[in-house]
């Protein structure tokens, strides 16, 4: 190596260190920090001024004060809608991604036993939509779904329902609007796992006398856990916090968090309540995550 | 085989069911009446009228250089902290890291955008930057967003890869970085690029967090849209929609046709290289012990 | 990874070019309603002045709201409804208006600037640009189909009696799903002020509507404008300007939909969009130009036109379309823009107490 690419090495860090420096930097930088911004402002009262909040400390008389106000988070556990929208978003959330596990491994299975260049191209199929943006698509749905929409000009012309059947604005709709959305999103890692999948295993299995059936639940499936536990971390994470589908798809008895926190935020300019249910919401579901990613990074030590 | 014909059945209506709106979409954008209920006929006016309309194709413009930014940006990053996350086996605040990591995706993004935006200020208060918000905001916010998306996919295939491969490259002398382009890259790609797509998705889909941290100037397409569609979606918007699908197709057959074009240029090249190497045997001398060529 | 070094130097070279660019002069950015000026305004505006706009849509109060509290919106002129421009004003949002920069104010119909006062006391900060009631839209004919001919169809007691609503309930009814402009019409309703903060009235208001809630289709603030001109439902509480779309609507369609509007004689709300100039902007000069544009009665009276939305300036009414001026409900006559009150702001207390009321009638508990 030339001496310029030698110095270069002594004076920049170590590999290691800008590989962990570097994502580390920006998250702290754009993330922590924010997040940092709005835990302050969850332990602030709202103000009629810019910004809507008031500030939690003073600098006065060479005194520090600093005044933490705990009664947004305690407005949080004394309503009983907080707790209620939010276990509305879980049960949403958990069903649907189930459905899109039950209808997505399939998808996915077929396009990795597809050839080579028919392979990029489901892919692309599958995305495509994904890439108009997703507003337009839930119109679609709506103008689909409404009481003179498609659907159900389609069920009374084939004289399978006499009057329209009510599915728009009910948590139905949501169902459909969620799965139809977060799809792809859960095809796309099942297929990444499972298009590396030695075959030569099943082979074995095949010759040694197993089932396609047995090789499917006993080998495939085991082997792919990796790809279905991002698959629904993809899908069930931020549908727990979705907003825009409920909004547009969901009645009035379509309670979800994420519109309460709207609502919290826009109606009530109530940003402190607002940020401490967001630090709330955080909390709740961070934790299962770093015991998992604990758990994961235990079982890569024991594999070394 | 039993179960190909099930998945391959399912493979099938799940693309009808993603493909079933996108069909009304692209049949009403062709609608003369702007009404969604009436059938007036077809026409191309809409289509027509978006040459007018540099507001909306503007926002479009604007939308996908966002996005092809963001997706480049959200793979590198989103790899590296994969990588950290599921390599580095020890060093301060790996727990936090891991935390930072795929906290975006949990966080509503109501309060990611507020916070974003409420920093964007307070930065630009403090030091001068950002003085207008616009596309490099935009694209921070959505890059930080999309990078969680890309950790979670990758992180789970670099879990399973089989590390022996890449001691075996160190062992013979690779230096870390030649062995992750060269051995690690290849073995996670299919993520890498499943990371890549889904990032451009999403930045394309983005309402909440471009509505707050855009300034005056750069509205995205799902901005633009929202704001339109009080009355019910205008055509117009379905013409656009319509066209990016157009686009994509565009696309997809190409890569389609090339990657054809190469498996067929392989095949030959193989099939040539051992006619030429039979052919070579046949003629040589049986002098020294042959060896068989290694087939690609 | 080169790809995302070079792509980051191209990206801040993009954005120090940027920042660069916006050193020049002839520049206003504007944040307005979507759909809410005509389609050659902003070109005569360039063509007058030479001043190059930015223009940007919103939907919603509530986003507008949200970039100007945060600070340092980039915008010059804004567009906020009037219960929304009153607590933005309190926050110090806006700068005070230098009349004098504003030749044309004379234009404006004093009756509207006097009720408009009421956010925006002493008319300091803002002029009504376009305004418009929340009324009642039906389908006359289903209407009377459903309650006979004498159904009250000019008084709020068409929906806010529980035997009417229930009558309706199959024909369709709805309401705007926004609590600080439909629990003041059930106030007024009971005879309290609109902008009470009494808890035992909010609860009373509350109840009109839980008392009359099994009836109701859905509570929503665009839908019906397309549910009323397919007859998905027949009759709905909704802003005058959206209302008459819906009307336009179903005679384009032809499907034999007619739609009226009417103010109840009770007394119904009243909305002002209000054109102001928000402290930090940068073109203060530009924006006061502008506005001035905007209040000649050629060019409101245009805008008008193209939107169906009533503007506040007296000047330009004889410039409107016939068919929108004699349109008692786009230009009601002076008795009945006497019932009307301006949609009030709350505290926040009371704010949180009308969405949490709200919520609940919602839900139907």
């Amino acid at each position: 190596m030339s001496t310029f690419n030698q110095a270069l090495i002594r004076v920049l860090p170590s590999g290691r260190k800008l590989v962990i420096g570097i994502p580390f930097l920006w998250l702290f930088l754009f993330f922590m920090l924010p997040f940092f911004l709005v835990m302050k402002i969850s332990f602030s009262e709202a103000a009629v001024s810019i910004p809507p909040y008031s500030q939690i400390y003073s600098f006065v008389d060479q005194k520090l004060q600093v005044l933490l106000n705990l009664g947004n988070y305690s407005l949080l556990g004394a309503d009983e809608l907080y707790i209620s929208a939010y276990l509305g978003s879980l049960k949403i959330a958990l069903l649907s991604t189930l459905m899109c596990l039950v209808i997505g491994f399939p998808m996915a299975y077929a396009i990795s036993k597809a050839r080579k260049e028919a392979q990029n191209v489901l892919l692309l199929l599958i995305m495509m939509p994904t890439w108009t943006a997703i507003l337009i698509r839930v119109y679609a749905w709506m103008g689909i779904l409404s009481n003179n929409g498609l659907l159900n000009a389609f069920l009374m012309w084939s004289g399978l329902t006499s009057s329209p059947i009510e599915i728009l604005n009910t948590n139905t709709a949501v169902y459909i609007g969620v799965v139809y959305a977060y799809l792809p999103f859960m095809v796309l890692p099942l297929y990444a796992n499972l298009v590396k999948h030695d075959q030569s295993l099943l082979e074995a299995a095949s010759d040694l006398g197993s089932s396609n059936f047995n090789n499917f639940w006993k080998i495939t499936v085991p082997l792919a856990k990796n790809g279905i536990i991002a698959g629904c971390m993809l899908v069930f994470i931020p549908v727990v916090g979705e907003f825009v589908i409920p909004e547009l798809l969901g009645g009035p008895e379509t309670l979800m968090i994420g519109r309460v926190l709207w609502q919290e935020f826009f109606n009530n300019r109530d940003w402190p309540v607002a940020s401490a249910l967001a630090v709330v919401m955080l909390a709740i579901l961070i934790i299962p995550i770093l015991l998992f990613n604990r758990s994961q990074a235990k079982e890569m030590e024991a594999r070394a | 085989m039993k179960r190909f014909s099930f998945s391959t059945l399912m493979l099938v209506l799940g693309l009808l069911f993603i493909y079933l709106p996108m069909l009304i979409l692209v049949i009403y954008s062709f609608n003369a009446s702007k009404l969604v209920t009436v059938w007036g006929g077809w026409s191309l006016k809409w289509y027509l009228g978006l040459l007018d309309n540099t507001q909306l194709m503007g926002s479009v413009a604007r939308s996908l250089e966002i996005a092809c930014y963001t997706a480049v940006a959200a793979v590198a990053l989103g790899t590296l902290a994969a990588f950290v996350l599921t390599r580095v086996t020890r060093f301060k605040g790996r727990t936090l890291f891991g935390g930072l990591v795929t906290a975006p995706l949990v966080m509503p993004e109501v309060i990611t955008g507020l916070s974003l935006l409420l920093l964007f200020v307070a930065m630009a208060q403090m030091i001068g930057w950002p003085q207008e918000r616009g596309l490099m905001t935009i694209w921070i916010a959505h890059t930080t967003f999309c990078a969680a998306y890309v950790a979670v996919v990758v992180s789970a295939r670099l879990r399973e890869l089989d590390l022996s491969i890449e001691e075996a490259a160190m062992d013979l002398g690779a230096r870390p970085f030649k062995v992750f382009f060269l051995i690690t890259i290849p073995m996670i790609a299919p993520s890498l690029a499943a990371g890549g797509m889904m990032s451009f998705a999403l930045s394309l889909d983005d309402l909440v967090l471009a509505s707050f941290v855009s300034g005056p100037g750069s509205t995205t397409l799902p901005m633009e849209v929202f704001s339109a569609v009080r009355l019910g979606v205008k055509p117009e918007i379905n013409a656009v929609a319509s066209l990016i699908l157009l686009a994509v197709s565009l696309v997809t057959f190409l890569v389609w046709y090339f990657s054809r074009k190469a498996e067929a240029n392989r095949k030959r090249a193989i099939q040539e290289a051992m006619e030429q190497t039979a052919s070579e045997t046949w003629q040589a001398q049986p002098k020294q012990p042959q060896r068989t060529p290694a087939t690609a | 990874m080169k790809r995302f070094g070079r792509t980051l130097l191209t990206l801040s070279l993009l954005g120090a070019m940027a920042g660069g660019a916006q050193a020049d002069d002839k520049v206003l950015r504007v944040y307005n309603w979507s759909d809410y000026i005509a389609p050659d305004t902003l070109k005569k505006f360039e063509a007058e002045t030479g001043i190059h706009v930015t223009y940007d849509v919103f939907d919603s109060n509530e986003t507008l709201e949200a970039r100007l509290l945060a600070g340092k919106s980039g915008y010059d002129i804004v567009v906020p409804s009037n219960s929304f421009l009153a607590k933005q004003i309190k926050a110090g949002v806006y700068q005070p208006l230098d009349k004098s920069k504003l030749p044309n104010w004379k234009n404006l119909n004093p009756v509207l600037l006097k009720n408009a006062s009421a956010s925006d006391p002493d008319n300091a900060h803002a002029f009504p640009y376009m305004w418009g009631s929340i009324g009642i839209g039906y389908n006359p004919e289903k209407v009377r189909q459903t309650l006979g001919t004498d159904a009250p169809l000019n008084s709020w007691e068409l929906l806010f009696k529980p035997e009417n609503a229930e009558k309706l309930k199959a024909c369709g009814i709805s309401f705007l799903d926004s609590p600080t402009e439909m629990l003041p019409a059930a106030l007024h309703y009971l005879g309290f002020p609109v902008n009470s903060q009494d808890k035992q009235q909010i609860a009373q208001a509350q109840d009109v509507f839980m008392k009359i809630r099994p009836s109701v289709a859905y509570f929503h603030s665009s839908k019906y404008i397309s549910d009323l001109a397919n007859g998905n439902i027949c009759v709905a509480v909704g802003y005058s300007g959206d209302v008459l779309q819906a009307r336009a609507r179903a005679e384009e369609a032809n499907n034999g939909v007619k739609i009226d509007y009417s103010i109840p004689k009770e007394g119904a709300g009243s909305f002002y969009d209000m054109v102001a100039i928000p402290r930090d902007a940068s073109n203060v000069d530009n924006a006061y130009a502008f506005m001035n544009f905007l209040m000649r009665p050629d060019i409101i009276a245009e805008v008008t036109n193209s939107v169906g939305y009533s503007n506040a300036n007296a000047a330009a009414t004889p410039l409107v379309d016939e068919a929108i001026r004699n349109d008692p409900a786009s230009y009601p006559p002076q008795e009945v823009l006497a019932t009307l009150y301006a949609i009030p702001d709350q505290p926040i207390t009371v704010q949180r107490l009308m969405t949490r009321g709200w919520t609940k009638v919602k839900l139907g508990k």
